[in-house]
């Protein structure tokens, strides 16, 4: 997929794993046969403070996503994905972690540009696997168990099993699978506009 | 190594083992510390090869590197931006000496700023000392340009400075090791010092034709960077070879341009100038002449803008087109391209719809402060300082995750490295005269003590300053990412280092109230620092320092991990909010109904601490309520 493309960003706060989720993301891009800049946070805002990483996947090493063009929105934390949704581009799509869905004026608006709101309660699949600290990877199996990312689950796999160690590589496959799973859970993941791929679903029951 | 995703500071750090560069120091500093922490990683198969040293400030990270440099090896020094202003001495003298083996400065800007006390550019601090600059806009970028460091210092034997910002440092690249070409020069042969007191040692007289020799230089530099492959045209001028808009760029800024003109669709002259000291003014001049109008986009501040020698045509920082403070982010770069494309008759999509910007700004979301860290040594220490001495009391303070201390109210002023020490003997005297008997109590950090902080103090003990000193000794340098110090006993390579005694360097500075107290026991703390307080009103008396001897949490969490204490609140919780504000621990969450607060056992550490920040007496240990 030498013509993969796409603006991503990541939000969250310091401590959710916002980085190795963009990480995982630019690993996967990378393996895939793209170009790859990932904008991280460090210092400073690690300490509990907002986090966001910006994932820019193609032929343009500009660091940063300007506002009102990113494609994807990936947000750990339910306030940080509100304070992000600006930097979505119309008829983006944002991937939410979190109980409770986004107040009504901000859907209308998201209706209204155009943007797919998908939201899963990562935390709570995450801790119904027995690990409160892979909801980032959770989040990123839903993700990518819905076609706009242009990286299948398979990617992601490959990714975590590259990044390792052993340990941590089985809970984040458990992770992925968990995520993509939910994808079709009414009851789980809850996505009005997007339908999740098939083949990814495919590659979560494996 | 294929193909892989390099760090900006991973890439500066490997670019200095590919140059074969022998010897590397540093000071940590957000944007920077990556840089020497990766060279002992890629050093790691020939450690014997690449000397690495954490040292103990920027000023000596400096002149050791610089030794090496003259004693004919390869050399570097890594620091931020403030850094290079406690380097400032060596770096103006090193210029007028030059070097022998090639000798690279790398100083991270941080614009923003993210995590610094200033937006300076190290840029400009390198032209009032005349050191040449290399300006990297990418991780790939910044590897090769590494190379072409070296190679620039030793055939001019001058130091150069490599300035990266923040959004390179920290940003992740994909980047091709096969595909990358890379000068692999590993310099001249090593010969060792070669005695030539002339230079090395050079009187005023000399030093006037030092500065000669270092003017003539930087004219050759000049001249070479007007041909320079690090400076090219992007972009098309019209069919009559001229453009209406120009941009000059360089660093992070080019991209963040190219972007913006991208999504546009315009198809404007973009000149990259990866030599912005000394500026090649013939080819800068040459492109103003072709363009009707010229934006330089480059941060922090004006430093290729003020070399332009004509700015008529010029719009940048100095006539405020390019906001004077802050970023330049994606958003200010657009904003400022599509009035200038469209003065010019481009056609430029309409701007930015901000509907949503400004919804999600009338929501009006809580901001999310950083915080101490759970089991935070720093946070105990602080809750002790501010229930002995109450909000009256003058707390100066310093650089470091501690800085976090103004959220606790216990920090009133931080300056700068060393700061803490310096202002707390100034307020004694300006309160002396004054009539002002506030208590004084800094705080100070470990690393930061051993950076900046042992002159002043012996400095405040021969003028009988009274104050109070709790150093903040928590092993290690935890804002960067736990570096060793030198009190540490694990040096920087990994093996075992001699470590520096704290207590005995305090008492060599003449301190005759000396103690080291867990902050972690927080009635015993509370009464040493009454104790302290006593000894600075003697009459007999003087500064007294407390030095907080506890474990960063993370660094190593063994003594909280050997004694857990699971902490519980009770039902008769009423929600006053005291240990929110006072102790304010991430895992103490209030509920949004503010009826009570809970532990959240996902980020809850067991250190117990907070038993002590409930005065009420409501967070109990878990064992206890059983108990009951």
């Amino acid at each position: 997929m030498p013509d993969l493309q796409g603006r991503i960003v990541l939000a969250g706060v310091g401590g959710q794993g916002v980085i190795f989720a963009s990480r995982l993301l630019a690993e996967a891009a990378l393996a895939a046969g793209a170009q790859v800049m990932v904008s991280e946070s460090h210092g400073m805002s690690q300490r509990g403070g907002s986090v966001a990483a910006h994932l820019i996947i193609g032929d343009e090493p500009g660091p940063l996503i300007r506002r009102g063009t990113a494609d994807t929105l990936i947000a750990l934390d339910r306030l940080e994905g509100l304070r992000h949704l600006p930097v979505l581009r119309p008829g983006g799509a944002v991937f939410i972690n979190a109980v409770e869905g986004f107040p009504e004026p901000v859907r209308a608006r998201l209706d209204e540009l155009g943007v797919s709101a998908c939201q899963l309660d990562a935390d709570g699949e995450a801790l119904r696997l027995g690990s409160p600290a892979i909801a980032n990877v959770v989040l990123l199996g839903f993700v990518a168990a819905h076609t706009s990312l242009g990286l299948s689950l398979d990617d992601l796999k490959h990714a975590v099993r590259g990044l390792g160690p052993p340990p941590s590589v089985k809970i984040n496959l458990s992770a992925l699978d968990g995520g993509a799973r939910n994808a079709n859970d009414p009851d789980h993941g809850h996505c009005a506009q997007l339908r999740p791929s098939t083949v990814a679903l495919e590659q979560a029951s494996r | 190594m294929g193909k892989q995703l390099l760090l900006g500071n991973e890439a500066i750090g490997l670019g200095l083992i590919r140059s074969g560069c022998r010897m590397v120091t540093a000071y940590p500093g957000t944007p920077s510390s990556e840089i020497l922490s990766s060279v002992i990683r890629y050093k790691a198969h020939a450690p014997e090869v690449v000397y690495a040293e954490w040292s103990a400030n920027e000023k000596v990270a400096f002149e050791t590197a610089l030794a090496a440099s003259w004693s004919g090896l390869r050399a570097a020094t890594a620091m931020k931006q403030v850094g290079l202003n406690v380097a400032a001495d060596p770096f103006f003298s090193s210029a007028y000496t030059g070097v022998v083996g090639g000798f690279v400065v790398i100083s991270c800007d941080d614009p923003g700023p993210h995590s610094s006390q200033t937006e300076q550019d190290s840029r400009l601090l390198a032209h009032a000392a005349k050191v040449p600059v290399l300006d990297p806009s990418t991780p790939v970028e910044a590897l090769q340009m590494t190379g072409l460091a070296f190679e620039l210092s030793e055939r001019f034997q001058i130091p150069v400075l490599l300035r990266p910002t923040t959004r390179l440092c920290h940003a992740r690249q994909s980047f091709d090791s096969d595909a990358v070409l890379f000068p692999a020069t590993a310099g001249p042969q090593a010969r060792g010092f070669h005695k030539d007191p002339q230079r090395w040692a050079a009187t005023p007289a000399y030093r006037l034709k030092l500065h000669v020799e270092l003017v003539q230089k930087l004219e050759a530099i000049e001249q070479e960077f007007e041909i320079s492959k690090l400076n090219r045209i992007q972009g098309s001028f019209g069919e009559n070879g001229s453009a209406p808009v120009g941009v000059i760029a360089s660093g992070v800024a080019f991209h963040t341009a190219l972007q913006v003109l991208r999504d546009f669709g315009a198809d404007i002259p973009v000149l990259k100038l990866g030599t912005p000291y000394p500026l090649p003014r013939r080819l800068v001049t040459d492109f103003i002449r072709r363009c009707e109008r010229v934006i330089v986009f480059e941060e922090p501040d004006a430093t290729i803008e003020l070399q332009i020698p004509d700015r008529t045509r010029v719009r940048g920082r100095l006539d405020g087109t390019v906001a004077q403070a802050g970023e330049l982010t994606p958003e200010r770069a657009a904003a400022i391209l599509a009035e200038a494309l469209d003065e010019a008759g481009f056609p430029v999509p309409a701007p930015a719809d901000e509907r949503f910007t400004a919804l999600v700004q009338g929501m009006a979301l809580p901001p999310r402060r950083p915080r101490l860290c759970p089991g935070c040594s720093h946070r105990s220490a602080y809750f002790a300082i501010k229930r002995t001495f109450g909000p009256q009391a003058i707390y100066p303070g310093d650089i470091g995750c501690y800085t976090l201390g103004t959220n606790l109210r216990a920090m009133d002023t931080c300056l700068d490295m060393g700061g803490s020490v310096t202002m707390a003997a100034g307020f004694y005297h300006a309160g002396r005269l004054l009539g002002d008997e506030r208590p004084i109590v800094a705080t100070i950090g470990d690393s930061t003590f051993l950076h900046a902080g042992i002159v002043p103090l012996a400095n405040a003990v021969h003028n009988d300053a009274r104050f109070i000193l709790v150093i903040l000794d928590n092993h290690t340098t935890a804002m960067t990412g736990t570096q060793p110090t030198l009190a540490s006993v694990v040096g920087t390579n990994g093996a075992a280092a001699l470590p520096v005694s704290i207590p005995d360097l305090v008492r060599a500075c003449g301190v005759r109230f000396v103690r080291e107290a867990d902050p972690y026991d927080q009635d015993p703390f509370q009464e040493l620092l009454k104790e302290a307080h006593s000894f600075t009103r003697a009459p007999e008396g003087g500064a007294a320092v407390i030095i907080a001897d506890r474990p960063c949490a993370i660094f190593d969490p063994t003594p909280i991990d050997a004694h857990p204490i699971p902490v519980t609140v009770t039902e008769e919780c009423d929600g006053c909010r005291y240990c929110v504000e006072a102790f304010e621990c991430p895992a103490i969450v209030l509920r949004p109904d503010g009826s009570r607060v809970d532990i959240d056992l996902k980020t809850c550490v067991e250190c117990g601490q907070c038993i002590d920040a409930c005065y009420k007496g409501f967070i109990v240990p878990q064992v206890e309520l059983q108990h009951a």
